[in-house]
Parts: C-alpha cells; structure tokens; sequence
C-alpha cells in the first residue's frame, strides 16, 4: 500500500480533474452535513429559536437537561438498549449471514427477503404490532394465557424494548456481513471443513474473523442506532413511563409549551457528544484494514458448505428469531387492518372488515402518499446510493486527512434523531436564499433523507470497497490508467453487488422513515411514514394498521421484483 | 366608436360585479362582493390545520363549491409542527400559510399575542358565543366537549363514574379493580393534555383530591388520543379521562367498544382555534375562508360531517353547543379563547404545575 501511494500523483503538484472532482465532493458533503449540524450547536448555546431576535446566548440549555433527572434516567436506558442491541444483534446478524451465504442451508432464497423486512417497516408500525400481539390482551397474549394461565413478559418494560430492537436490528448486521462475505472466496473454509471442523466451528474461527472490519462497523453503527431508538421507545415505554435519549427529546418539545429547541439542541450534541468517541474506537479498530484484504486477482468461487445435521439447529434458529421479530407484530398488524376492533373479550370472526383498505384507497392524499414513498425509495434511493459511492471514491486508498475527515463526519449525521435533523434542515432551505425554491419540493425531502442515512450508506459501500485488493488497482495504474479510470473500470465493477445491495438497503430505509421528512412535507408530497404518525396522533389506528399493511406489501413486491430481475442477493 | 367602449366596459363591469354580488351570503355588506372579487383574483388560499384531511375535506369541497375559483390548499401537520412553522416561515420571510387552524388552543393565542394575526371583524360575530372570540383575530371554530370514556365490554354500567368527583370516589374506593387501567394525556409529552388538566384545576375544587385518587390507582399516560383509545378499544385499559368528544364519537361510530361519559359536575369544551395571518398573501380569500367556517352552512358541516362541533346556536344536532346544552345545560364549560390560555406558557409556573402533577397523579413505580 506504501508504495501505491508514493506512486500516486500527490495533491501539492497541480490540481487534475479527478482531483477537483474529489475537492468538489467533499466539500459538498461537508455543507450538506455541516450546516444543519452547526445549525444546532449554534441554537444550543441560546435561549430562545435562533431567528428570535431576543435571544440570548449562554450555557442555560445545558444546565437545565443535566439538572432534570428524566435526562439521567434516558441516558442509562439507552445505554442499556444500545449495549444489548449490540450484543445481540451483532453475534446473530453475522451467523446468519453465515449461514445464508456460506452454507448449504434449505429455503435461501424464500428466506432472504423475510430476514430484511423489520428494516423497512417503520419502528412504529412494528411496536404497534407488538402492543396489538403481545401486549397485555395482545391477540397472542390472549391465546397464551388461556393454555397457560398467565404471561411470563411485559412488553412494556425496558428490558422488552432492549431485547426487541437488538431483535429488530439483527438485518442491518446481516446486511453488512453478507455483503462482505460474498465477496470472500470459500478457499479458506473449505480447508477448514476438510479438517474437521464443525460448521459452527468454521463460522467463529474461519469466516467471521474474516469479515472482522464489515462486523465492527455494523457493531459500532448498531450501537448508534441504539442511542436513536425513537418510534419502539415512544409505543412501548410510554405506558410505563421509560424514557430514552430520543423520546426524552420529543418530550421536550412540549414540555415547556412551545417547543424548546435550544434544550432539543442541547440533548442532540449530548448525543453528538457520545458517539464521535465512538468513532474514534472504531477508527482505532481499523487501523489495520489492510490485513483483512480477502478478494484477490486469484479469488476461486465460493462453494457452499454442507452443514449436515447441523442443518436442523440453522433451521430452528432462523424460525424462532423470524417467528419472534417478523411474524408476531406483522400478524398482529394485519389482523389488526381487517378487524374493526380487538382486545379482551372480542370474538375476531365477528368483527372483521375491509373497510379500512377501502377508506385509504379514496383518499386522494393517501394514495399519494403511497406513490410518493416508492418514488423516494426506488429513485431517491439510487441516487442516495450513487452519492456515497461518489464520496466513498473520493476517501479510497487515500489514507490522508481529508478521508479522516470525511470519515469522521459522515457518521455524525445518524447521531441526531431524525425528528430534529427534519427541524435543522428546514431551516436551512428556510434561512439560505438560493435553496428556498426546493424547500416544498420532494428534492427537499430527498436531500434530508440522503444526508441523514448517509452514515449507513457509506458503511456499506466502503465496506464493500475495502474488500477489493490494492494490487488490483495497482495493476491498472501500473499499466497507466489514471486513477479515476482506475475506479471507473476496474473498482466499480468489483463493487457492483455491493452497490446494488446498499441500493436495496437504502430504498427500504427510506420507505420507512418516518420522522425526518415530516417538518419538509407539503401538500402533493406526502409519504407514508409521515402520514402514519399524523393518523396515529388523532386516533386513526384503523388507517394506520391499513397504511402499514400497504407499505409492507409493496416493498414485499418491490423487494420480490428486485430479487426476481435485477438485483441479484446470491451470485 | 368611444361610446361604444366604455358602454361595453360598462356592461362588463356590472355583469362582473353582478356576478360578484350574487355570492355574497345573505346578511353580509355589500361591499363584501369586492373582497370576493379580490379572493378569486388571488385564486386559492392556504391553510394550516392539525386538523387531520378527513374532518376537513367535506368542508373544503363544499366552500370550494360556494366560491369557484378559490382553490383550497390544505396542510394537515400536527399542532407542534404548525406553530414551528409558522414562527420560523414568518422569521425567514418566504411564503407561508394563510390561514392557521389549530386545536392547540394556548400555542394559537401565543401567537395571536406575539402579532401573528390579521384584525378582521368578521360578518359572523353576532351570531358567535362572546368566548369564542379574542380581539377578532382568533376565533374558536368548534364545540368539543371533553369526555370520560370507557370499555363497554369489560366495564358494568353501574362501575362507569359519570362525573368528576364519582371518578375520584370510583378510584379510591375500587382501586384494585382500576390498577394500571386508568389512562389519560401525558401532560409533559402533550401540549393538549396539560390544557385540558390545568383547565380541571381552575374548574374543580376538589381537583387535588382527584389527582391523589388517579395516582393511587397506577395510570397509564399516554401522548396522544390515538393511542389511549386503540388501548381502551382492546381492553388494556377500562377508562380514559380528558378524551376529546369528536374523536372519541368519531371511533364510537365504528366500534360498539366505546362508551362515552360527559361529566355532570362539568364538561369541558374546547374550539379549535383559527385566525388570518398578518402576512397572508391571499387574505381575502382567507376572510372568505373564515366567514365561511363560522357560517351557519360551514358549521353545519362542521357538526354533522366533520363531526367536530357547531359553537352556533343556530345549528342543530346532537353535537353542537344548541344540542349539548339542552342535557348539560351550565355544566358545559367552554375553554375561553383569550389571553387566560397563555397563563402557563410561563416556564417557572408550568414546570411547577407539572412537578406537583406528577408527585401527586403519576404512577408510583
């Protein structure tokens, strides 16, 4: 790698094309991240909205959330959540992914679209789910506790809410290990298995250490998300009072009457403040980068693993975490669409409908909102994806400051609850002239989405990039193509199953994402997340249940299409 | 040939004010034909609302039917989310709403006071409940009473309190039977519900007593009335307090679940708020759009279609302040629109009502 970068045309001879290209885009990243971020440090350290010519600055915001003992209480809750939403879904995402994709395990292709669903349905919509299934007269709770006579959980309690967002996040884990184990040969783990060693046995001691960089970021950005944790707080630890980092927030915009953005901002840079040492672990971690290089000019195929009687116990694992985190709140969320109500005492036969499908498709607003959730997710989601490939170019085999730079920043957007990011960025295209125009219009929307996910867009497309060989690329500069020629050919297609998997990843976060679009939206450019949480709001529990199905079945559609003609998740 | 110009711009201009005046509604001045030339000039008028786009559909179609030509561009966004655009479209100066209509009663009026809203006396007053109405700049638009209400399959009739103080004396005498089955607003997460419960406290005497007996029996605290309700609906929980009436009538239609209580010691009544902007860029086709609200034809609707309330005593039905009063007669207490609202938008006295809510009516965990 050293002597590539000697060869390497240095920045302080003469600006090249490709050079100002790579200037061009990070500095357009860092505007997009910077301003709504600067934004609210700035409206920390006041007393009053920014553009309120009263206001006052000092440190009062500050002093206020560390004197409030709701502050404290959200901060050990969601570093309880965040930990074990780590311990679990890390060791769980990267056996299954070592299953899905290193063994000869039965069903692969069925089961694959199934594991992604709890990453495109909206937070509140699956604890919905899990209130109408499992809460206290829950139509499984109901069922259970006829045979048994009671329930053994609270679905209310924090330890619940831990246990069902590690659960829930065990894709994104998935995702990332997948992704960097396809791009791995099978050499190695054929070796292993030819020894002797149990598949489980290749899994921990072959394969996973392999995909060690792909594993810590997912890790670390799982436990980022942990401190996010907002619609799954909000359902589930309302009734009991569990406040978290994020609902904390929300509770503040209310708390004093008219919204306090200065405490909001407040708790944003506390949160700020617990994640950047937490890049700086990761970054720490991954120093050594280079020594897990694993697709080389020589790479063989891949040959999936028998995993014999194994296979039972893979089969059993995979059943129980799908029964436990799609199937129950998705049952329960469709039932919920068809019946007109539920609960203690009701007999469901008598009760059911499909009134509430037929109340959405006559709402003109409603059926727009469903069309402008695909446009986002299908169109928006590709250039998002084309974005951070682009930056992803610009910090590639660069080990200079600016990558460390780039790398730091990227992460800092997905450490503020989206709700509040929303808010920042509607004053940006309210408070900067030449960007007023978009501000009512889907791009609006689209930028704020693609700035806010851009942590988890940039994880997979680097991560992908890490896994192709510098000699590679060396071989082509060698041979004299320019650097950008370099990636154009021989990098980009390397990457391609990547790229297409973040595509996937990114269209079902934006299908349903639901907080930050919601301060942007105007007539014309509903989508489905933000209209679920204004019905939720005033009672439409109907439509909402309705609207949730909808969105599932189309990203299901969506996702079949995909798997069917273009993307392909096994190669 | 001149004459026969200005005899063509002649019969233009009457045809045009004739057609003009052939819309104004009956009772309205007559110069009220300008304003409605001026509103179609304009050609549309935008609306906040947190009222969500069921409720106001019927009443934007019909006032589109009344004025050709006025288009209706209606936002629904939630209560918050209305005042923080406001305040921030107004500070930067681009276009906004032209019309703001919120149900956040104590947030409407802040920003009536802070100059936010047009002066317009609108042709409606006299037929308007004198409460409704501050400074003709905010008006109250709905009637909605505050209401208990409760699990019909799961509660016996004779268990549902139906006042006030039976709620205080149910939960206190039977409160085993009510643990952790009591729910109502979070007042910290919900701007509603602290306005609903510090109007209980001006109203009730007895008002700490009850909070003691609410807090005795284990409540749920919820943030919005979607949510209590889906609750009460499964069983979760038995009885909801400081519900708002049209809501809850609106599920109860659908769902033999619900049972509703309007309290006999005293009803709350709360009005959505709405008023012009100061800044409209299409203000007359906004006063079109108010009068329109307050008229007797729009607060028909509002009672029979939208199911929110008629505030006039002309409008008959069993949800409008004529219909209520003939069972509630003055146990119905409309929420005063006016400057009493913004009493608690005081920092120091808000946290303190909320601290001693809270030591007194929150669970004990």
């Amino acid at each position: 790698m050293s002597a590539y970068a000697a060869t390497a045309p240095s920045g302080g001879r003469r600006f090249s094309g490709g050079q100002w290209l790579r200037g061009g885009v990070i500095s357009i990243m860092a505007l997009a991240v910077s301003a709504p971020l600067l934004l609210i440090l700035y409206q920390s350290l006041l007393d009053a909205p920014f553009f309120d010519t009263a206001a006052k600055s000092g440190v009062g915001a500050y002093r206020f959330i560390f004197d409030d003992p709701d502050f404290w209480m959200a901060v050990k809750n969601s570093c309880i959540i965040a930990t074990s939403m780590a311990a679990i879904a890390v060791p769980l995402g990267a056996i299954l992914a070592f299953l899905m994709v290193r063994t000869d395990l039965p069903g692969q292709r069925w089961i694959e679209p199934l594991l992604l669903i709890p990453v495109f349905v909206s937070p509140m919509v699956l604890s919905f789910g899990y209130v109408v299934a499992t809460g206290p007269v829950g139509f499984y709770s109901l069922w259970f506790s006829g045979i048994f006579g009671g329930v053994p959980w609270n679905v209310y309690s924090i330890s619940s809410i831990a246990v069902i967002a590690g659960l829930t996040h065990v894709p994104h884990v998935y995702l990332y290990a997948s992704a960097a184990l396809k791009s791995l040969g099978s050499d190695v783990e054929e070796a292993a298995r030819m020894s002797g060693a149990s598949p489980l046995r290749v899994a921990l001691d072959v394969s996973l250490p392999m995909i060690m960089p792909a594993l810590l970021f997912s890790g670390v950005l799982v436990f980022f998300l942990g401190f996010e944790i907002f619609g799954l707080a909000l359902v589930l630890g309302d009734p009991e009072g569990h406040l978290v980092l994020a609902t904390y927030l929300y509770k503040l915009t209310n708390k004093l009457g008219t919204p306090s953005y200065h405490l909001m901002a407040a708790v944003a840079m506390c949160i700020i403040a617990i994640t950047v040492p937490l890049v700086m672990l990761q970054r720490h971690l991954m120093k050594n980068a280079a020594k897990f290089v694993a697709v080389k000019g020589k790479a063989g195929r891949q040959r999936p693993l028998p995993l014999g009687p194994w296979r039972w116990l893979a089969t059993a694992l995979i059943a129980l975490w799908l029964i436990l985190t799609v199937i129950v709140p998705l049952s329960g969320i469709a039932l919920r669409s068809v019946v007109n109500y539920w609960g203690e005492g009701v007999i469901l036969s008598e009760v059911l409908t499909l009134d509430h499908f037929r109340t959405v498709f006559d709402q003109p607003a409603l059926m727009r909102g469903v069309w402008n959730t695909l446009l986002i997710g299908v169109i928006g989601g590709g250039l998002a994806v084309a974005c951070y490939t682009a930056i992803g170019f610009a910090t590639h085999r660069r080990p200079d400051g600016w990558s460390r730079f780039v790398d730091y920043l990227v992460l800092v957007p997905r450490a503020v609850p989206g709700l509040l990011a929303g808010l920042a960025f509607l004053w940006v295209f309210l408070f900067i002239p030449f960007l007023s125009p978009l501000r009512s219009t889907i791009f609006a929307v689209w930028i704020a989405y693609t700035v806010v996910w851009l942590a988890y867009g940039m994880r997979l497309v680097s991560s992908s990039l890490l896994q192709v060989g510098a000699e590679l690329e060396e071989a082509a500069r060698s041979a004299g193509a320019s650097r950008s020629r370099t990636s154009r050919d021989v990098t980009l297609p390397l990457i391609r199953h990547g790229l297409l998997a973040s595509w996937l990843l990114i269209f079902m976060i934006f299908e349903r994402e639901y907080s930050t679009a919601v301060y942007l939206l105007s007539p014309g450019t509903e989508v489905i997340g933000s209209l679920l949480v204004s019905l939720w709001a005033t009672g439409g529990a109907d439509m909402v249940a309705a609207l949730s199905v909808i969105n599932v079945v189309l990203v299901g559609i969506g996702l079949g299409v995909a798997l069917r003609f273009g993307v392909k998740l096994h190669d | 040939m001149k004459s026969v110009i200005r005899f063509t711009l002649a019969l233009c201009a009457s045809a045009f004010l004739s057609a003009a005046l052939a819309q104004v509604p009956a009772g309205y001045p007559a110069d009220y034909a300008a304003i409605v030339a001026a509103a179609k000039q304009e050609g549309k008028v935008r609306i906040y609302g947190a009222t969500d786009t069921a409720a106001a559909t019927p009443l934007i179609k019909d006032f589109e039917a009344l004025y050709p030509g006025v288009k209706v561009e209606y936002s629904d966004m939630n209560t918050t989310e209305l005042y923080n655009r406001v305040i921030s479209e107004k500070a930067a100066g681009g276009t906004s709403g032209d019309v703001f209509w919120s149900s956040s009663m104590d947030l409407q009026i802040k920003l009536v006071n802070d100059g936010f809203a047009l002066t317009y006396k609108s042709p409606e007053v006299a037929k308007l409940p004198d409460w409704a109405i501050w400074r003709n700049e905010g008006y109250g638009t709905t009637y909605e009473p505050i209401v208990f209400l409760y699990n019909k399959r799961l509660l016996k009739a004779e268990e549902v309190p139906q006042s006030h103080a039976e709620l205080a004396k149910v939960l206190s005498t039977n409160a085993e039977r009510f643990k952790g089955k009591i729910t109502s607003y979070d007042i910290e997460k919900s701007g509603v519900g602290f306005l609903l419960i510090t109007q209980d406290a001006k109203i009730n005497p007895v008002f700490w007593d009850l909070a003691k007996a609410i807090g005795g029996a284990s409540p749920r605290f919820q943030s919005s009335s979607g949510t209590m309700m889906e609750r009460i609906s499964s069983g979760e929980n038995l009885l909801g307090f400081n519900i708002i009436g049209s809501y809850a009538l609106l599920r109860a239609k659908k769902d033999p679940s619900f049972g509703i209580v309007m309290p006999k010691d005293y009803t709350l009544v709360m009005s959505r708020i709405m008023f012009i902007s100061k800044t409209a860029q299409n203000s007359n086709a906004a006063k079109l759009w108010l009068d329109y609200i307050l008229s007797k034809r729009g607060q028909t609707i509002i009672a029979n279609q939208s199911e929110l309330g008629s505030i006039r005593a002309d409008v008959e039905g069993d949800l409008t302040a004529h219909g209520l009063a003939k069972t509630l007669g003055n146990a119905l207490k409309p929420i005063q629109v006016g400057p009493g609202l913004l009493t608690y938008l005081d920092q120091a006295k808000r946290l303190e009502f909320i601290k001693q809510w809270q030591q007194t009516a929150a669970a004990r965990k």
